[in-house]
């Protein structure tokens, strides 16, 4: 497995809009147990008002990256690949959905 | 015990069996490490069944070469009829699959197939053959396998993949959570302090602890089971050492035999919950603690009950001895003569089942113990694995086995044989891309037949240097070749070979663009067809579709490609279906659809074993969508495919690997690299004068700056391209429906001819084109519109994947709720689901969802 970022710009509305979009990507998670590891999110307020993610994921391949997206109708801008993590201090809020 | 946190899994089995039952069959796998309880869950699922619903099992057996179709044959024995004679009077595998499709549609069933991490081939395919045909029986096939098991080249990964997601369902079993531990240790007046932590939650573990009943917690599994095996009387434990040597059950004339003394202590064994019932004999509960058992026996005992065993089986008190068996503990007692005997006859009797992986096992077992048999004999065996070895597509395997039978022919001084075997190495070093090494041995053997009085043998070797010639685009080296085989084999009548000459000279005719050479394929693949010659009709498929490809001719690809790939399958033509298979991966790039295309890619890469053709093509597709879509790893495949293309030499692998890896060059701009990987393999399109490979490498060159002309015979679109007829190029290739170069061409074109490359690119998810086509237009002051996202892009009415196939069953007429259970999806899911939908299609009620989406061509793929 491979770590990888998943940048999701202003794909939702609302927070339910996104709620909602969490709970179709964990159903689609319990189905490629073996090829994808959601690890964790940071959610974003587009400046046009709209939510977006940016999601930290390990992963067989982008390929199955997209498949879990689409499955789930994740939007996906960008795909990147992670080399190496310097953690600083731990994530100052978890509030998992 | 009481079984813990398992709820939900016995709802989703509850619910399939229900869909079943209505007349939707259905596969639900389970998965879980050993031990987790999968049988357990199985078992309490079967009992608490409605009594209508007959339930059929039949399990996997962990031996080294498991007897081909076992779970097949146990729910034989239990339902007889004409399963059961298909069965004993050992009916073709088609028969024998007919039958049990017949026997479950003819009443409401629960079929359980256990451990199928370790089935045979011919299981795996009766699993893949049920599951495309499942749909309209009142049966659900439930599957248990050990998901810690299946290493990425598992077999049962590709049924899993290429089953329909309608129909199959999967269930995973996680160990127990601390709080299920202490209840189980609360249960069992002990204490659960540190329970949880040793064991890991597993449930076998935890039961064999608990069992174990000594004040120290067991440091492995293998130290609670012999913990618990202590407990025994001393004739207990040796009828436990007996049971221990037969994986699955002990039949009880077996068990009789192995442990005539011991036999009493039979109750004992069961009391104590080691053994337990099973239908004819007993078993181990687990075969985690068949294991630990069977690693504590001495050598001498392990050896003695072996023994003991192989005597019973080979004298059964009725029916045939099970020759998988025999073989098993023929090895086992160290018996080189019996094993000699034996696993010879139990390959021939695998191979006839189709189970070839079991069948090059069972040689391989002979090899093992060939050292005193004449050379003549070894090498026979050697080819017995090289032949089965091939057929699974296991090549490194099968040229290691060629090559030990090909030294010993040479070394008894057997010139036809030494022949034949260099023929045979020939065609597997080709098959994986050895091309200089092949044609080397291939004109190896011809010299050496033709020093013989000319037989099939020869003729054979003629086709092969024929059918070399092919794949190096030396079209007379074909046709020279192929007469002389054709004149052979016709003095000889050899059909087989004639036909094979011919579709050699129609293949390289037809892939060199010469008139009629597609139509003598054609007629040769009919007339294959019609006279069953399978291997030379799987062959003209290939040629046809393969060459079909390379020359955009798609009409042709899409008259052979699917027909082909079936007709492959139908007859486990492996290779010629992994061939199809990459072409098909190859077809879905070129139409736009790369999803299908990387899911394609992914099905050949995860069975092909090898560096052949088929996994190379595969590669280039991977990589290339990769690259197109701007996600990471682009390279990866794209190297490992050009290690595979480099020591064959041929432009059909060359010019495609070299296309995609300066395509992936151009679009991360380093323009350099890109022309570099062009200009090294454009001299020999040049020289080969292929109209197609010349003209992508020339346009890539040209768009770079590295060329200002390129030759007049190269294909038209690129022609027209490099002559600034942007347009012209783009209706060429819209013509052909290649969306992606379409978008290229008009990339090139005026203002409004990019923003339609544009808008075309965003709908393919072509990132990186689109950003350079985005530059392209700001320039011209022109402002881009971010555009909708690709995954929202693949239908007309923006349905995601996930929406289509709730769609399809709203069009089925389900509920919401038989949805959820259909699917594994929470009601709110999918309520959230059809919302969308309806919202998406603009559509107040289901109906009109259903009809809106049948005009918009929304059910096309189904």
């Amino acid at each position: 497995m491979e770590t990888y970022v998943i940048q999701r710009r202003g794909g939702w509305r609302t927070a339910d809009e996104l709620l909602a979009a969490v709970a179709r990507s964990e159903a689609e998670l319990e189905w490629a147990p073996d090829d994808l590891l959601w690890i964790r999110s940071y959610v974003l307020t587009e400046t046009d008002g709209t939510l977006g993610t940016v999601c930290v994921y390990e992963a067989t391949s982008p390929e199955a990256i997209r498949a879990h997206a689409s499955r789930a109708g994740l939007p996906v801008d960008e795909i990147v690949k992670v080399t190496d993590t310097l953690v600083l201090r731990p994530d100052s809020v978890s509030t998992a959905p | 015990m009481a079984l813990l946190e398992r709820d939900e899994a016995l709802a989703a089995l509850t619910a399939a069996l229900r869909d079943a039952v209505d007349g939707s069959g259905r596969i639900v796998f389970v998965s879980g490490e050993a031990g987790v309880g999968k049988t357990t869950l199985v078992r309490t699922f079967a009992e608490r069944s409605d009594a209508q619903v007959r339930v059929v099992s039949g399990a996997c057996e962990a031996l080294f070469t498991p007897r081909p179709l076992g779970p097949v044959h146990d729910i034989a024995v239990e339902v007889g009829g004409p399963l059961r004679a298909a069965l004993e009077s050992s009916a073709d595998r088609v028969t024998i699959l007919a039958s049990l499709l017949a026997e479950l549609r003819a009443t409401p069933t629960a079929a359980v197939l256990e451990d199928v991490h370790w089935a045979d081939e011919a299981t795996l395919d009766a699993i893949a053959y049920l599951g495309r045909r499942i749909d309209t029986a009142p049966c659900l096939l439930v599957v248990t396998f050990r998901d810690d098991e299946l290493g990425p080249q598992h077999p049962l990964r590709l049924v899993l993949g290429e089953l329909p997601s309608r129909v199959k369902a999967r269930i995973r079993l996680d160990p127990l959570s601390e709080g299920a531990v202490e209840e189980l240790a609360r249960e069992a007046h002990r204490s659960p302090f540190g329970l949880h932590a040793a064991t890991g939650g597993n449930p076998f573990f935890v039961t064999e602890v608990l069992a174990a009943d000594g004040e120290d917690i067991p440091e492995t599994v293998r130290d609670a089971v012999l913990a618990r095996a202590g407990r025994l009387s001393e004739a207990g434990r040796r009828l436990l050492e007996a049971v221990a040597v037969v994986p699955g059950t002990t039949e009880f004339w077996l068990l009789e035999r192995l442990a005539p003394q011991e036999r009493p202590q039979l109750d004992e064994c069961l009391a104590s919950g080691m053994l337990t019932s099973m239908l004819g004999g007993v078993g181990f509960r687990h075969e985690l603690a068949r294991l630990a058992i069977e690693s504590s026996l001495s050598p001498d005992r392990r050896v003695g009950l072996n023994q003991a065993a192989f005597r019973a089986i080979a004298d059964p008190p009725s029916g045939e001895p099970d020759l998988a068996a025999l073989a098993h503990h023929a090895d086992a007692a160290g018996d080189a003569e019996a094993v000699l005997r034996f696993a010879p006859a139990a390959a021939e009797r695998a191979a006839q089942f189709g189970a070839h992986r079991e069948a090059a096992a069972q040689y391989a077992r002979a090899v093992r113990f060939a050292g005193e048999l004449s050379l003549d004999a070894q090498a026979r065996l050697y080819e017995g694995v090289s032949y089965e070895s091939y057929l699974t597509g296991d090549f490194a395997d099968a040229i290691a086995a060629s090559t030990d039978a090909l030294e010993r022919y040479r070394t008894l001084g057997d010139v036809l044989n030494e022949g034949d075997s260099l023929h045979a190495l020939s065609r597997l070093l080709w098959s994986v891309g050895r091309t200089p090494e092949a044609t080397v041995m291939a004109r190896e053997a011809v010299e050496l037949l033709e020093s013989l009085s000319p037989g099939h043998e020869l003729a054979m070797a003629y086709a092969q240097v024929a059918a070399l010639s092919m794949s190096a685009d030396d079209l007379e080296g074909v046709v020279s070749w192929s007469t002389r085989a054709g004149d052979l084999a016709e003095r000889l009548g050899d059909r087989e070979i004639l036909a094979s000459t011919r579709v050699s000279v129609g293949g390289a005719e037809y892939a060199a663009g010469v008139p009629g050479g597609r139509e003598v394929l054609e007629r040769e693949l009919d007339l294959a067809l019609s006279t069953g010659l399978e291997e030379v009709a799987a062959r003209a498929f290939n040629l046809l579709v393969r060459a079909g490809m390379r020359r955009r001719e798609y009409a042709v690809v899409d008259r052979y490609l699917d027909p082909g790939f079936e007709y492959c399958r139908e007859r486990e033509l492996g290779n010629f279906r992994q061939g199809l298979g990459a072409e098909r991966a190859r077809r879905f790039l070129d139409l736009g659809e790369w999803t299908a295309a990387t899911d394609a890619a992914d099905l050949v890469l995860s069975t092909a074993r090898t560096a052949g053709m088929a996994p190379f093509v595969a590669l280039t597709v991977l990589g290339q969508v990769r690259a197109r879509r701007g996600d990471p790893d682009a390279w990866a495949p794209l190297d490992r495919a050009l290690e595979m293309a480099e020591p064959s030499g041929e432009l059909q692998r060359l010019a495609l690997i070299a296309q995609a890896r300066a395509e992936a060059a151009w679009l991360v701009r380093d323009r350099r690299r890109a022309l570099d990987e062009a200009r090294a393999v454009y001299p020999l399109t040049l020289e080969k004068q292929h109209p197609w490979f010349a003209g992508e490498l020339a346009l890539l060159q040209w768009k770079l700056g590295g060329l200002d002309s390129a030759p007049q015979w190269i294909a038209e679109p690129y022609a027209l391209q490099i002559a600034g007829e942007w347009r012209g190029a783009a209706d060429a290739w819209k013509a052909r429906g290649c969306p992606y170069e379409a978008a290229r061409a008009l990339a090139e074109g005026d203002e409004k001819a990019q923003q339609e490359a544009y808008e075309a690119f965003l709908r393919l998810g072509a990132v990186p084109a689109a950003k350079e086509v985005g530059r392209s237009l700001r320039a011209l002051g022109v402002s881009v519109p971010r555009g909708p996202r690709a995954s929202t892009r693949e239908n007309p009415a923006q349905l995601t994947a996930r929406e289509l196939e709730v769609l399809e069953l709203v069009a089925e007429g389900l509920r919401n709720a038989e949805i959820a259970d259909r699917l594994v999806l929470s009601r709110r899911t999918v309520d959230h689901h059809v919302s969308a939908i309806l919202r998406k299609l603009d559509a107040g009620t289901r109906g009109e969802a259903v009809a809106a989406a049948g005009r918009a061509g929304l059910f096309k793929d189904r």
